[in-house]
Order: structure tokens, then C-alpha cells, then sequence
């Protein structure tokens, strides 16, 4: 549904993306991680048709970013890391205005706005002027304006920056509906838990670089250099860590207060082998599981060394 | 709905329509504008009929009704020069700095029908304000000396001159980032236009060749602005001694040219020559007093030369604005950057 190839944006002398290619299929929700200035932003600009690139191509649907802006902009809906309301419009009006720059007739204008607003939870705001919504509603808001033509596409610039818990995981349940719907989402954030959940594929991106792409697990374990055991024993942890100190799975022994960690590299049999090996040897082993290091470690790693 | 319908009756237009009139400012400048419209002919009315020989004309109906158009329809001018640009100047730059343009570029309405949406709103407004001022422009009518058509002539070069502002405080708003820096240069633009041009007619006048068959007129720049084409509109006369230098420091008048010499001034009639005395067949010029005798716009009407000049204008500031508010432009001022080498 989503295909980049080789996307080159140069500003001056600083290339702000650097020969980044990815690919999103369709119904997959794509999420685009990366520290601040990475170039997130202006691959999302990019394929929403608001900038040109210096080099390389973009395809939403087969529709090229650069040729055929129509048709991207029938497909996609855009959402930017800012509200971009208006002052003096009611929610609906707000609504209906964009529907109307999408030349839907205005017959149909009514049912779409009131189907969204009831999609996002906001059909008793309708009345409100959009501008005296709260930070989370003006977000949804936000979010149903981009919804507004029913695009399969959805391309989502940091949509919980500056929302309070409860609206990011209110946000975060509209999105995995959003993807019931069918709708190919690329979200970009550096609240990179959330992505965690929500997202099916994932891209790390930093200094204009495509660091790692694909699945969000394959991501996590291409990028964690092995996995660390947690072990809670009773007795003296200094004999249970020289049990495991010269097992082949196990390297970086430590000791802490209330346990062991270890670095571990093998397979299910190599940690049963562990386990077997502590109690043989007649440890009390009250806790034995593995640290989770999920997307957190997969990102810092990624945008503190190159991946090989 | 057929394109000619959607391109007047656009989203931007309800849009901003609602926006505006929400608003207490629409009230307030509409209500300003009647009470310093009016309140300058009531002022002009009381000072003409307490002594209307102040004016250097004769006490009669007719003159009043002349000299209270001529006040009321410049002072229009220079409030629709204030207005206008305060109007557009903020148009895109506005919707830039509200950070919801580019949610306009991501849908089907192509950017030239923004600009067409803005313009048409802020000249809206503009129209309201001069239907606004109908009915004191109609006290005119009281005193008589203004004839309907003079009327209508000089709401349209005022008509005019307000899209022409519109259109620059729009392309300076698309140029510019920042509203302040628009607002700025679209009041700055208007002052060259309205009084900048008119000054320039006065330092920089036509010199007079001695030996030429026709009355000289005063550079075609100084008839851009509305104030030359309404004060012969209003005094159906054009304007004496303006915008022509004849040698030895001679001056026009309407009905022929003086030379001034050792304290003396002596004068010849229309069609002569100064200081050559015999009259000269002036062929190809109108009868009328308010044509232009001479130059790029000879024998045109002095508001003529105006509303097209004006109306150039408004097509080059259009043109540069849709060229300019695309966010990625098929036409490229300078070329691409080259391409960084790939990631060491």
C-alpha cells in the first residue's frame, strides 16, 4: 500500500533524509520511530504530497507522490503533530468544512460528520467551538478531520505529543479500531511503549538513516544483542552466579541486592539447561525469568550505534 | 454544481464568511466606517454652507453636491486603503501561522481556489462597506452637480483599487511567513500606490516638447492611483497645472497652458502651443475635459487609464500568488539540489 524508495530530502547541505526505503502493506499499522529532527516529519510530508523530495520515490496505492498528487490526496488523510483549528467554527462546522474541500456532496456532508464524531466520541461536542476544545479533544477532532473522506491511508505526525495518559490510550483504541476499519496507518512517535502495542511493523529512523524495518518483533530481536535472565535465588547469590558463570549460554554474570543477571544467548533448551544446573546443584531458585527489553532497548541501540 | 458555481461559492468563502461575521470586529469596522464617512460630509456640508466661498467656488446647490462627492468619495478611497490591506494581508500567512494550510493542500481544493476563496471573502466585505456608504453618497444627490454615472465611475475605480489592494495584501501574505511582515509591506504598497504614484506625477513630471501638435498629460504612473481619476470623475474637469513641465516653468490648465515669465503669466488656449502663440489643429482628441490628451493612454478617460493599469496589476499580483503558495511547484525558480552521496 505504502512504498518508499530510496527517499533523499536535502536542505542546503544537511540531508534530512538520506536514501530511507520502506514498505508498508496494506492494513498494517507502520510505526515510525526516531529521536527528534530524525526525519520522520519530512517523510510524512513527503508522502502526503507537501514536500518534494531531492531524490527517490513515494507510492500510496501506486500513486506517485510526485506525479500524482490527486489521487495521494484521495487516498490519505493527514494528520499533523499540530491541531490546525479554526476560530469561530463549531466542531461540525469545522468537520464540514474539510468534507467539503474534499468536494463530498452536500447531502452526504451531514451523515459523515455525525458518523465521525460518534466514531471518535464526540457527538455532543458538535456544538462546541473546535478552538475551546481540550488538548486530547482537539486531537480527535483533529483526527476526524482526517478521517473526513474516508481515506485507506492514514498518515499520523505524532497524534499523542502532549496528551495526559487517559487520551493517549483513548487515542490508541481509536487507532486499533481505525485498523479494524481496514485502514493502513503509518504513526510516527517517540513515546515508543505506546508503538509497542499498537503496531504491527515498525521502522527506527535517525539522522535521516533507516536504521531497522520490518515486524515489530523481528525489529526488537534483530536489534537486542541477546537476552537477559532475571534469577532470584535463596541462599548466598555469589554460589549460584558461579554456577552459572561458565555455562556456554550465559556471559555477564551479575549480582545485585535481590538478584542475578545474566546475559543469555541460546534456545529453550539452553535456558532449561540453566535451570537444571542451579537446582543439580542444589540452589533454591525462587524467581527465574527474562528482562523484557522491548522496543525502548531496540530504539536507544538503534540510534546510538550503527546496525550492521 | 458547475465549476463558475463552486469557483465563487467555495468552502473558504462560507468558511471564512462564518469566521468574520462571528466575530465583534466586522461590526465595529462596518459601524466606524459609516460613523467617519458620515461624519465627514456632515462635516464638509456644515462647512460649505456656512461659507461655501471657502472653497474658491460660489455658493450653489450644484457646487455643494460637487464638493461633497469629491470629499466623500476620496475619503472613501483612503479608508478602503486602510481596510483592504488589513483584510488579505493576513489571508495565508494567517492560515500558515495557524498551521492549518497544509491541511488545505491535502485536499481536492487546489491552492488557486484558496487564494480565489480569500479574495472573494475580503472583497465581500469590501462590497458591504461601499453599500454601506450608498446612502450617505446619496445625500449627493440632494444638492445635485453629480450626475448617476459619475456615481458609478467612481465606485468602480474605488471598487477597483480595493481589489487591487486585496490582491497585493493576498500575494505579499503568500510571499511572507509571518503576517506582521505582510501587513507591513501590503500597507506599505498601498501608500506607493494611492499616494506614492500621485507624488511621483508631481516631482517627476511630463516635460513638454514645444513643438508638439497635442496638450501634454501628465506620466501614465500618476493615473494608476484612484486620487487623479476621481478628482476628474467628481470636478468633470482634468486637473490643472498637474503632472507637465513646460520649459521656462509653465503649468496646463483645462482649458490651455500658461507660461510664467519675469512675474508675468501669460496663457494660450487649448491646442496652442505657449510662447508660439497661433492656435494648432489637436486632432483625435475627445471634446471632453477629463480625457487624457496625450501619451500611452491618449484620448482614454482619466478613470479608464486607472481601472486597467489597476486591473494589470491585480492579474500580476494574482498570478505571482498562485505561483507562489503551492507547497511543491511544478515550475522551479532555481534548480534541485544535488543529492547527498549515500550513508558512509
Amino acid at each position: 500500500m505504502i512504498a518508499v524508495e530510496d527517499l533523499t530530502k536535502i536542505y542546503g547541505t544537511r540531508a534530512a533524509l538520506d536514501h530511507v526505503s520502506f514498505e508498508v502493506p496494506e492494513r498494517e499499522i507502520f510505526g515510525f520511530v526516531g529521536p527528534n529532527g530524525a526525519g520522520k516529519t519530512t517523510t510524512l510530508r513527503i508522502l502526503a504530497a507537501l514536500l518534494a523530495p531531492t531524490q527517490g520515490r513515494a507510492f500510496i496505492g501506486g500513486a506517485d507522490v510526485t506525479k500524482d498528487r490527486d489521487k495521494v490526496h484521495s487516498r490519505i488523510g493527514y494528520m499533523p503533530d499540530f491541531f490546525g483549528v479554526y476560530d469561530q467554527l463549531t466542531v461540525g462546522e469545522y468537520l464540514d468544512f474539510y468534507a467539503a474541500c474534499y468536494q463530498l456532496p452536500k447531502q452526504r456532508r451531514q451523515k459523515i460528520v455525525d458518523d465521525l464524531l460518534a466514531l471518535i466520541g464526540l457527538s455532543e461536542r458538535k456544538g462546541q467551538l473546535v478552538d475551546t476544545l481540550s488538548r486530547g479533544l482537539k486531537q480527535r477532532a483533529c483526527l476526524a478531520r482526517a478521517l473526513v473522506h474516508d481515506p485507506a491511508v492514514l498518515l499520523l505526525d505524532e497524534p499523542a505529543s502532549g496528551l495526559d495518559p487517559r487520551a493517549r490510550v483513548e487515542m490508541r483504541e481509536i487507532l486499533k479500531e481505525l485498523r479494524g476499519m481496514g485502514k493502513t496507518i503509518i504513526i510516527s512517535s517517540h513515546i515508543l511503549p505506546e508503538l509497542t502495542e499498537l503496531c504491527t511493523m515498525i521502522g527506527i529512523i535517525d539522522h535521516g538513516r533507516m536504521r531497522a524495518t520490518g515486524p515489530v518483533a523481528e525489529v526488537i530481536a534483530r536489534l537486542t544483542s541477546g537476552r537477559r535472565l532475571r534469577i532470584k535465588v535463596r541462599g548466598p547469590k555469589e554460589e549460584a552466579a558461579a554456577i552459572l558463570a561458565p555455562l556456554p549460554s550465559i556471559q555477564n554474570v551479575e549480582v545485585t541486592d535481590s538478584h542475578i543477571e545474566a546475559e543469555f544467548k541460546g534456545d529453550e533448551a539452553a535456558v532449561s539447561e540453566i535451570l537444571l544446573a542451579l537446582t543439580t546443584a542444589g540452589v533454591q531458585v525462587t524467581s527465574f525469568s527474562e528482562i523484557e527489553g522491548g522496543l525502548e532497548d531496540a530504539f536507544l541501540k538503534a540510534t546510538s550505534e550503527e546496525v550492521g | 454544481m458547475n465549476a463558475f458555481s463552486r469557483a465563487l461559492w467555495n468552502p473558504i468563502v462560507a468558511k471564512e464568511y462564518r469566521s468574520r461575521m462571528r466575530t465583534w470586529r466586522s461590526p465595529l469596522a462596518m459601524t466606524i466606517y459609516i460613523v467617519l464617512l458620515g461624519g465627514l460630509g456632515w462635516a464638509v456640508f456644515a462647512a460649505i454652507s456656512n461659507n461655501g466661498a471657502g472653497f474658491g467656488l460660489p455658493s450653489s446647490g450644484g457646487n455643494y453636491g460637487q464638493i461633497l462627492f469629491t470629499f466623500l468619495i476620496l475619503f472613501q478611497v483612503a479608508l478602503l486603503a486602510f481596510i483592504t490591506p488589513a483584510l488579505t494581508a493576513g489571508a495565508i500567512s494567517g492560515e500558515r501561522e495557524r498551521q492549518t494550510i497544509d491541511l488545505l493542500f491535502v485536499t481536492r481544493i487546489p491552492p488557486f481556489s484558496i487564494i480565489w476563496g480569500k479574495l472573494l471573502s475580503s472583497m465581500s466585505f469590501v462590497v458591504l462597506l461601499l453599500l454601506l456608504s450608498i446612502p450617505i453618497f446619496s445625500l449627493v444627490f440632494l444638492f445635485g452637480g453629480i450626475e448617476l454615472d459619475q456615481v458609478l465611475y467612481a465606485f468602480l475605480v474605488t471598487g477597483v483599487t480595493a481589489l487591487m489592494l486585496g490582491l497585493v495584501g493576498i500575494a505579499f501574505s503568500t510571499l511572507f511567513r509571518r503576517t506582521l511582515a505582510a501587513t507591513v509591506a501590503s500597507y506599505g504598497a498601498a501608500f506607493v500606490l494611492v499616494v506614492g504614484t500621485p507624488v511621483y506625477g508631481l516631482l517627476f513630471p511630463t516635460d513638454v516638447n514645444p513643438s508638439a501638435t497635442t496638450l501634454p498629460a501628465p506620466p501614465a504612473i500618476a493615473i494608476l492611483s484612484p486620487v487623479l481619476p476621481l478628482l476628474t470623475i467628481a470636478t468633470n474637469q482634468s486637473i490643472q497645472g498637474y503632472g507637465v513641465r513646460y520649459p521656462g516653468g509653465g503649468f496646463a490648465t483645462s482649458t490651455g497652458s500658461c507660461v510664467v515669465q519675469s512675474g508675468s503669466t501669460a496663457c494660450v488656449p487649448v491646442g496652442a502651443i505657449p510662447g508660439k502663440g497661433a492656435p494648432v489643429n489637436v486632432s483625435g482628441i475627445s471634446n471632453s475635459t477629463t480625457t487624457i490628451p496625450s501619451g500611452l493612454f491618449s484620448g482614454w478617460q482619466y478613470w479608464q487609464a486607472s481601472v486597467v493599469m489597476q486591473l494589470v496589476i491585480c492579474a500580476f499580483a494574482l498570478a505571482l500568488s498562485a505561483f507562489v503558495l503551492p507547497p511543491v511547484r511544478r515550475l522551479r525558480l532555481r534548480g534541485r539540489p544535488k543529492p547527498a552521496l549515500a550513508a558512509e
